[in-house]
């Protein structure tokens, strides 16, 4: 190849259409909503029972009691113990795995679509009929408490759980995490009691993806979950997150660090939210990846850290806008003026046409890219229908992306990143990090790794 | 074997495997054949070795490039250097600016990145269907052409250190790895860390990485592989386009990378400034990868450590109720390679307690081997795991690169699975017996020793 003809990247060869059909819907009588997915490219099935709860529908004196009866939901049912359901699900190569996140609880199962039936059965047993033995509660109890105190470990978890204190306050989004004090007092009543009323098919939908025939699947689903009984759906009232009005410092004191982990945070959005589309093509912009503003500046030009990123959290209710990045210690404070120099930019400058064309290009692009295993595939189809997306939603998510216009992009960057009010958090050495901290902040907190305030 | 039924199945699976009594599986590895992967191998006149997998079902295409050159060529006094020249790769070339790589990949819209092993280096990139041009593009660029300056360099040196900080020195146990290598390994070619020191870090010059470039980043000291959707004839010819007139360079240098076999009964104790628990890991110095003995060893991993009805955890997380955390794993290389037990102990446990437990577990298994039920386990979960590997590109064509890099051969991907089912419980229990149930092993005990920690 001569020289001239390498000096510009080569034009793309003719594109290829990607089109993600629309699964079949259904639902039992019982109002058990069911989504399939047939697709037979590999021998393969992917199942999630997902419910409308999470551990922001934990009773108010029951702090982890969703996510204990998720974990615990393989501990043991009526028909098997919990070494004979690790050893049927394992020996089948498959998996069975239950955890709850702040808006839903999922139960994830996947094989070889050989064992479909067998899975599916399993699946059944433990969603339907699990006993939570007082004697796999007990060391539930004692392994997550060892779990809480080895987390406080973890810079990542010390600015998470500061962060969701401060931006969602009396919100339940802002607890990241159970006490020692709330695992100790879950009993097997409590569990027991909460499952029955929260694990309900009226509350619940059955999403399956992989190799099977939705008529035989149909069948086998009502003859396992047709005698499965409604109940009624607890009603929510969470306190609004609070209203911030000054920019705040909060340092994690952690001896012997050798970084500082930053997060800079503000409240966002849900995930329904009609600026969703602008805010993903102005968050790639600015840092959602390696080609965006806060990577380049923060990286590639400064080399003051190995990744620097901004991130749109959209849960059910709400949400947080957040900045990120681990640096080294003595360019703590450089990092927080590059930062606000570029969250500033991001509101007062229209981005370029070209920076514009790029991000919705990555945004497209990367679609059929994320469709490409089971699992990918899976969890985009589960989202779409937790969320309560629009029916045609992966149909249409190219076109959405494409009619992003710069005037949208600095209208929501004005509107959902308020630098003025950011909360920032540094985990690190607060002896080195003050000084260089807190001219960014109007106010100061330090706290200890166990969450104690410290004297400022 | 007593008779044969039917000589066109047992070619397919030549091995026998008595049924367990309690049958809750349909023995599949009798029944079922994954289709094999389509596969096209061929050297460009320069030496650069190219394999192609043909796969339409999805309209993307994953690249990936790679060069047999890992830490295990790093000389003396530049340990990390492999890694940080990684870095260097995405600085810019003749016509790519520095950090164009990432940009052409993701307004293409696609996904990148490289990583580094004892091994081999690896840059790889996943695009809509219609951008390969644009990857053979960049990577031939690269290749042919690395353009390195000095305040490149110094700025992806503070990268790699950060990324040391946050990956390793900032994480408690991070570096946990790293020391037991030391301990396992005699040669300095395996035995030290990929990440390498801040010191050797500093000492990298521009010079350095020319000639690394010049000695390990030739066309035919590497191997590129395509897997997904793409034509092959039109590839062929963008291929020879791109890459075909890069230079060759003489072979890099001999590597000696053999061990004596004995790490002998090895102990250290670490002092963990961030780490709240006491810990313990134990390693073992075994065969290459793909041999007999590390394929059975492999599997033996998955009998003692591998989920929830694994013995380990059945023994120290269930029963003995000892244990927060249990991990294991095996670390494959092409020369000597190793296999790791570790566990995270409750508060006030008693460790040697636990590593008795350990210890019993292997001999019962180097006495007895797995059970009928285990090795109906091992089959399913590898057949499992084999068929989630074909659904990604870029996974396939990791594969396919790893076989053609290491044994010259990537229809091994088509092989492998058979390879690893022929494995009968006799091999495991014997290897385990000669590997694991010995003194002959390494044991890092990490104390805390933070301000924070419990006295």
């Amino acid at each position: 190849m001569t020289p001239e003809l390498r000096k510009s990247a080569p034009a793309p060869l003719a594109p290829v259409s990607f089109d993600i059909p629309q699964p079949i819907q259904a639902t039992l009588d019982n109002g058990l909503r069911v989504v399939i997915f047939e697709n037979e490219r590999l021998p393969l099935v992917s199942f999630r029972l997902a419910f409308q709860s999470g551990d922001t529908n934990d009773p108010k004196d029951s702090t982890g009691l969703t996510s204990a009866v998720a974990a615990m939901l393989v501990e043991g049912t009526e028909d098997y113990t919990s070494l004979q359901l690790a050893e049927k699900i394992e020996r089948l190569g498959s998996t069975i795995s239950a955890s709850a996140s702040d808006d839903f609880t999922i139960i994830s199962a996947s094989a070889l679509s050989l064992y479909s039936s067998e899975i599916l059965h399993l699946l059944a047993e433990v969603v339907l009929r699990p006993t939570f033995p007082e004697s796999e509660l007990d060391l539930y109890r004692r392994n997550t408490v060892e779990h809480l105190k080895f987390q406080r470990s973890q810079p990542g978890f010390l600015a998470g759980e500061q962060a969701a204190r401060l931006i969602y306050g009396k919100h339940p989004y802002a607890k990241v995490s159970p006490k020692a004090e709330d695992i100790e007092k879950l009993d097997r009543e409590t569990l027991k009691n909460f499952h029955a009323e929260t694990f309900i098919p009226n509350n619940a939908m059955f999403i399956v993806v992989g190799d099977v025939k939705r008529d035989e699947f149909l069948v086998e689903l009502n003859e396992l979950f047709g005698d499965w009984q409604q109940g009624s759906v607890a009603e929510t009232d969470f306190a609004e997150p609070p209203v911030r009005n000054s920019r705040s410092l909060t340092i994690v004191d952690r001896p012997d660090s050798a970084q500082s982990n930053i997060v800079i945070s503000n409240l966002g959005v849900k995930r329904t939210d009609p600026d969703y589309f602008p805010l993903i093509v102005m968050n790639q912009v600015l840092g959602a990846g390696a080609s965006s503003r806060v990577f380049m500046n923060l990286r590639e030009e400064k080399g003051y850290t190995y990744g620097a990123y901004t991130r749109l959290e959209t849960k059910k209710l709400t949400g947080e806008f957040e900045a990120t990045a681990e640096v080294r210690t003595a360019v703590t404070g450089d990092s927080l003026k590059e930062f606000f120099y570029e969250l500033d930019r991001i509101r007062k400058d229209k981005v370029g046409d070209q920076e514009l064309a790029d991000a919705k290009n990555f945004l497209t692009g990367v679609f059929p890219l994320r469709a490409e295993t089971q699992e990918g595939l899976t969890n985009l189809i589960v989202n779409q229908h937790l969320y309560g997306l629009p029916e045609d939603y992966l149909q249409t998510y190219r076109e959405n992306v494409d009619a992003v216009t710069v005037d949208e992009v600095q209208r929501v960057a004005v509107r959902h990143v308020r630098p003025d009010e950011m909360a920032i958090v540094i985990v690190g050495d607060a002896n080195e990090v003050l000084p260089q901290a807190k001219e960014y902040a109007a106010s100061v907190e330090i706290f200890d790794t166990d969450g104690n305030r410290k004297e400022t | 074997m007593l008779f044969r039924q039917d000589p066109a199945a047992s070619h397919v699976f030549a091995f026998f495997r008595p049924k367990c009594f309690d049958k809750t599986s349909k023995y599949m590895s009798e029944t079922f054949k994954l289709p094999p992967l389509a596969i096209e191998e061929y050297t460009l006149a320069n030496g650069l070795r190219v394999v192609l997998n043909a796969d339409n079902s999805i309209p993307v295409v994953s690249i990936a490039v790679y060069y047999n050159v890992g830490s295990r060529n790093e000389r003396e006094g530049r340990t990390g250097f492999a890694h940080l020249f990684e870095h260097m790769m995405f600085q810019g070339s003749e016509n790519v600016p520095k950090a164009g790589h990432f940009q052409h990949i993701m307004k293409a819209g696609g996904t990148m990145n490289g990583t580094t092993s004892s091994e081999r280096t690896n840059y790889y990139e996943t695009l809509p269907a219609n951008q390969l041009p644009l990857a053979l593009w960049l990577e031939s660029d690269r290749m042919r052409s690395l353009a390195v300056t000095q305040e490149n360099l110094d700025n992806q040196r503070e990268a790699v250190k950060e990324e040391k900080r946050l990956r390793y020195d900032n994480q408690p146990y991070g570096q946990i790895f790293d020391l037991i290598n030391e301990m396992i390994y005699k040669n300095f070619a395996n035995s030290h860390s990929t990440i390498g020191s801040m010191e050797h870090l500093d000492d990298a010059t521009v010079e350095d990485v020319q000639e690394f470039f010049r000695i390990y980043y030739a066309p035919n000291n590497a191997v590129l592989t395509l897997s997904g959707a793409f034509d092959k004839q039109t590839t062929k010819e963008l291929i020879e386009t791109y890459f075909g007139d890069i230079a060759s360079q003489p072979l890099p240098p001999a590597l000696d990378v053999s061990e004596p076999t004995e790490v002998a009964a090895t102990y250290k104790e670490w002092e963990d400034k961030l780490a709240p628990f006491p810990a313990f890991l134990i390693g073992w110095k075994i065969p290459p990868r793909r041999s007999p003995e590390f394929n059975a060893l492999y599997l033996a991993g998955k009998v003692l450590y591998d989920g929830d009805s694994s013995r380990l955890y059945q023994k120290l997380v269930k029963g003995e109720e000892s244990v927060i955390q249990l991990f294991g794993f095996t670390d494959e290389r092409r020369g000597p390679s190793s296999i790791f037990v570790g566990a995270i102990p409750k508060p006030e446990k008693d460790l040697s307690k636990i590593r008795e437990t350990i210890m019993n577990e292997i001999h019962d298994l180097a006495a007895h081997g797995p059970t009928c039920e285990e090795m109906e386990k091992i089959e399913n979960q590898l057949i499992n795991d084999s068929v989630r590997m074909r659904q990604s590109s870029m996974s396939r064509a990791q594969q396919i690169a790893e076989f053609a890099l290491y044994d010259g051969d990537p229809t091994l991907v088509n092989t492998d699975l058979d390879e690893l089912l022929a494995v009968t419980a006799e091999q495991i229990r014997h290897a385990v017996g000669v590997y694991l149930n010995t003194d002959n092993r390494a044991l890092l005990d990490v104390v805390p020793a933070g301000k924070g920690a419990a006295a």
